[in-house]
């Protein structure tokens, strides 16, 4: 029995615990790095979610590709105090080869609540690689009041309120970017927050708002079936396909373009090994080179390709969250 | 806890009221000083149905403080806390030990010493438990159970 | 009659042995997850997911569908013989299922009443589906924000059925389990609230651990007392044919498990409503019916309304998922993946471009769930001699379930820890004659109310008009006025005896 097994070999194991943990990680500098077991995969938000997609793809394509070193990926969804619990957990994993197979989905989605609500920063984890980016557009349903944005910006002057509905996070985001660049306040352009993308989709398909916010995937089919009209672009340039008829800000009058990019990356604990990093980093790359990624995520998705390096995303996430902390007065 | 059958006229029956209208103070004081209460153009802030709530709730504890007076005090037989104390210690050897062998330890010690079963009761008895607990959860179904310090620091 | 013919082509579609074989295979799966407290239809589904990725859609969707039927059925079985929930909508079967298992000593026909009205009501759930479809889909779409929190506030006046004897304590427990609910995230402001700088409170207390631990580790504390009595089930009663329903079983369980059945569907259209809300709301409605025994002391009557009500609500789900492509729960949302991941777009586009693909899952489902009564029953014998193991070895048992079930739903000892304390509070409550099931209605119908009520807000600036300007709501608040106006003046008309007294029978 494992529990027996443990107080015999206790003692001997403190013993000789220090100096065997040293080594093992000098080693693993040294060398070439390859899992050498199940490698554990976390991500903050329930089964079936955006984010539980990504990473499901990430780790199939991995898998298939043998990629993985022929271990498997465990993928867990911890969401626990608004996925706060997990992140912390995963910052705090000792060095050593726990950490080495530790793997944690991060977005903007996922950085921004982070630091807004707790202590915990992106310095205590190693960005191993940036995957893609998203962006978001304004949509009209079919009962909407307003046909274009122009008219709502028109409306909004002559004393109208309007109502956008959305998901959490960087929609909100960029709807306060919006608001802001038009120059006017929040109530008199609402926000109603729900907890996913399809939730908003929901009321304005009902009726209920007069605009939603959203990313190309979620809102693809109800712009195909003719439900949903991309009236704005949310984006410095035009998006292409069905979604090109939306303009940009910056056509309607004198303003900015606005823009919110949301990315989305992969990130480890901070005391994951560099030769580990470099290897995830790399296997990561290849999954972003693979036809299975650009065609059954990004292509069909409509996000835009992003790999970055492990170096360069640890500089792009930085840059985000200095930007974003400044931004909420932190 | 584990006091016997008595007359006292202050116990259970009233620490539940005062208890809930300690919690509604808290809720109030928190949603009104904190989360703001109403916005004129926004509506209800995060404070406005918690403090709505509260304050009923806070009704509705003095109701049942003043009824409380009239009902039978409840017994605490001694054995029952035995469970609780028994979850209590698999949550705190679990941190030590891992979830799985503090809940096998926890099944042969109460079938075995507390419940003075026949070895044979209490081994088919761990068998089946065991059998669900890892064949299902584990193996089957994936769930990663705390391994525990110990095994930590052996198996790294 | 055209949505009758597209439905014969899906059962033509779905008769392969594969297909058949699959669709066992999940509903054998489906009932053991479902049954397993902590492991809910939406763990199940999602951890089940990638076992069908070996075989085609069809055939691996079927294979869902079974699944999250049998998921349904299999909850209640926990439920009834251990009184450990297990699933979220098996909560309110644990409050007559169980006394009916262990007071009444009908564990059998509890079971088969369970399964028998799960059918039905997975039944009445699909026909209403295939004829009305995607307009059933865009009847929920009209329940907005404002329809919603009148319809909620309709709800909520169910809990009035549920207090008890004590209506102060039920109040006051209700009142306690909406405050339990707002712990943690706003999302509506996205900030933190009542987390008191706690990490794991920021997420709110986990809703499975918590029932797990109020209505089964209370329980457990509970059982010590009765450790000593040897109730065992009699031996004959531990058989297929001792646990047959009579005729007269029959004929009470029929009118409300139809009647929860058109309900539950309804419910289960409705957006970000969902099968747990449904099995309550159709325990409540029950209420206003006339049962045999009073509900809570083991009626066939309540089993039948809330198992009815779930299934039908997980089947009612469907439209707008199918339809529009809107998971109506959490399942839904998984399923939604898997549909996407073998690249079907559930939505608007779905029966225009994979006709074939979605009427075999609508034919699937009315498949799915004859084979996961039939497999259901045909465990019952197996799973009734749970209650033959003598108490003081149940008691071990139940408690490793109990830990184990609470801490598989979201990974974490956090979930133990909630299921620990609320079982304590559960059991002292108890004790102090509070009745519990208020409790958990309020916990699952509050964040709802609340939510919906502060968008209507929103969107109407603050202005209270807005219930009153859009006819749904107009309509739910008027019926919402009768109820308590009628609640008031009850005990007003009895006693100018214009009514007669509920008297002993509630």
């Amino acid at each position: 029995m494992k529990k027996t097994s443990a107080f015999v070999v206790l003692p001997l194991v403190l013993a000789i615990a220090s100096p065997l943990f040293a080594n093992g990680t000098k080693e693993a500098a040294d060398s070439a790095f390859k899992p050498s077991k199940d490698i554990e995969w976390f991500v903050s938000s329930s089964p079936g979610g955006g984010s539980d997609i990504y990473t499901r793809m990430i780790s199939d394509i991995m898998t298939r590709g043998d990629l993985s070193g022929g271990q498997s990926f465990l993928v867990a969804n911890k969401t626990d105090g608004g996925g706060e619990v997990v992140r912390l957990q995963v910052s705090r994993v000792a060095a050593g080869a726990q950490a080495d197979h530790t793997l944690l989905t991060f977005n903007s989605g996922d950085l921004m609540p982070m630091v807004k609500n707790t202590a915990n920063r992106l310095e205590n984890f190693t960005p191993i690689a940036l995957m893609a980016v998203d962006k978001q557009l304004l949509y009209i349903g079919e009962m909407s009041k307003y046909k274009s944005f122009a008219e709502i910006i028109a409306a909004v002057k002559g004393g109208a309120k309007v109502v956008i509905a959305g998901s959490k996070g960087d929609d909100v985001a960029t709807y306060e970017l919006l608001v802001k660049e038009l120059g006017f306040t929040q109530s008199q352009i609402a926000y109603i927050t729900n907890d996913a993308t399809s939730g908003a989709i929901t009321s304005i398909l009902g009726g209920h708002v007069d605009l939603v916010i959203s990313k190309p995937a979620a809102a693809d089919q109800y712009v195909v079936a003719g439900k949903l009209t991309p009236v704005l672009a949310l984006s410095k340039t035009r998006f292409t396909g069905n979604l090109a008829g939306a303009p940009r800000l910056s056509e309607l009058g004198a303003y900015k373009d606005v823009e919110f990019p949301v990315w989305r990356g992969v990130v480890a604990p901070k005391s994951m090994s560099p030769a580990a990093v470099a290897y995830w980093s790399r296997a990561l790359k290849e999954v972003s080179e693979s036809a299975a990624w650009q065609s059954d995520y990004i292509g069909k998705f409509k996000l835009q390709p992003a790999y970055m390096t492990s170096s360069e995303t640890a500089a792009f996430m930085a840059e985000f969250q200095a930007t974003y902390l400044k931004s909420i007065g932190k | 806890m584990d006091r016997k059958r008595s007359p006292a006229p202050f116990g259970v029956n009233q620490v539940i009221p005062i208890a809930a209208a300690a919690m509604a103070g808290v809720f109030i004081w928190l949603g009104l000083g904190r989360y703001g209460f109403w916005h004129e153009d926004k509506g209800p802030l995060p404070g406005f149905f918690p403090v709505v709530i509260a304050t009923a709730m806070l009704i509705f504890s003095a109701f049942a403080f003043f009824a409380s007076f009239k009902e039978a005090a409840p017994s605490w037989p001694r054995a029952n806390w035995y469970v609780v104390l028994s979850v209590a210690l698999i949550i705190g050897a679990t941190f030590l030990l891992g979830l799985i062998p503090s809940i096998a330890i926890y099944l042969l010690v109460w079938l075995r010493l507390y419940e003075r079963c026949s070895w044979r009761a209490t081994l088919v008895t761990f068998g089946v438990v065991m059998a669900i607990v890892v064949g299902c959860f584990v193996l089957w179904l994936g769930v990663p159970f705390p391994k525990g310090i110990i095994f930590e620091l052996i198996f790294r | 009659m055209e949505n009758i013919q597209l439905l014969m082509h899906g059962f033509a579609v779905l008769f392969t042995v594969q297909n058949v074989g699959a669709m066992a295979l999940g509903a054998v799966l489906g009932l053991i997850v479902g049954a397993m407290p902590g492991i809910g239809s939406l763990a199940g589904v999602a951890l089940l997911l990638p076992l069908t990725y070996r075989f085609n859609p069809t055939t691996a969707i079927i294979m869902l569908g079974a699944l999250y039927y049998a998921n349904m059925y299999g909850g209640a079985f926990s439920a009834i013989l251990l009184n450990i929930p297990g699933d979220s909508p098996a909560v309110m079967t644990a409050l007559d299922g169980y006394p009916m298992a262990t007071v009444r000593k009908r564990p059998g026909q509890a079971l088969l009443t369970s399964n028998i009205s799960s059918f039905i009501g997975g039944l009445v759930g699909m026909v209403i589906l295939t004829f009305t479809g995607p307009a059933l889909a865009n009847f929920g779409l009209r329940f907005g924000p404002v329809e919603m929190t009148a319809l909620l506030l309709v709800a909520m006046t169910s809990i009035g059925w549920l207090v008890g004897e004590n209506p102060t304590k039920g109040l006051l427990l209700t009142a306690f389990g909406i405050l339990l609910a707002c712990v943690g995230m706003d999302t509506l402001s996205g900030s933190p609230r009542y987390e008191f700088g706690n990490i794991y409170l920021l997420g709110g207390i986990s809703f499975t651990p918590f029932v797990i631990g109020i209505v089964g580790f209370a329980q457990v504390i509970k059982l010590m007392e009765e450790r000593s009595l040897q109730v065992k089930a009699a031996a004959d009663k531990l058989t297929l044919r001792g646990s047959m329903v009579t005729r007269h079983d029959l004929k009470r369980l029929l009118p409300p498990a139809l009647r929860s059945g058109v309900l539950g569907t309804f419910v289960g259209v409705l957006p970000g409503a969902g099968a747990t809300t449904a099995s309550f709301m159709g325990y409540a409605a029950q209420k206003s019916f006339k049962s045999e025994e009073p509900l809570g002391s083991g009626a066939i009557e309540g089993i039948a309304a809330c198992e009815s009500a779930n299934n039908a609500a997980a089947a009612g789900a469907f439209a707008p998922l199918l339809a529009l492509g809107i998971p109506g729960s959490g399942t839904g949302a998984v399923l939604l993946g898997g549909l996407m991941m073998w690249g079907l777009n559930p939505g608007p586009l779905l029966f225009v471009n994979e006709p074939d693909f979605a009427w075999g899952l609508i034919a699937s489902l009315f498949l799915a769930n004859l084979v996961t009564l039939l497999i259901a029953w045909g465990v019952i014998p197996f799973l009734i001699k749970i209650l033959s193991v003598p108490t003081r070895l149940l008691i071990p048992c139940i408690t490793v379930i109990c830990v184990v079930g609470s801490y598989s739903t979201s990974n974490s000892m956090y979930g133990v820890v909630v299921m620990f304390l609320s079982g304590i509070v559960g059991y002292v409550l108890q004790k102090a004659r509070y009745s519990t099931a208020p409790v958990l209605l309020a916990f699952v119908l509050a964040p709802m109310l609340e939510s919906n009520m502060r968008k209507s807000f929103i969107i109407s600036r603050g202005s209270l008009g807005i219930f009153f300007e859009k006819p749904i709501s107009l309509t739910l608040l008027v019926v919402l006025s009768a109820i308590v106006l009628f609640t008031a003046a009850r005990p007003l008309l009895v006693r100018a005896g214009l009514l007669k007294s509920k008297g002993a029978g509630q």
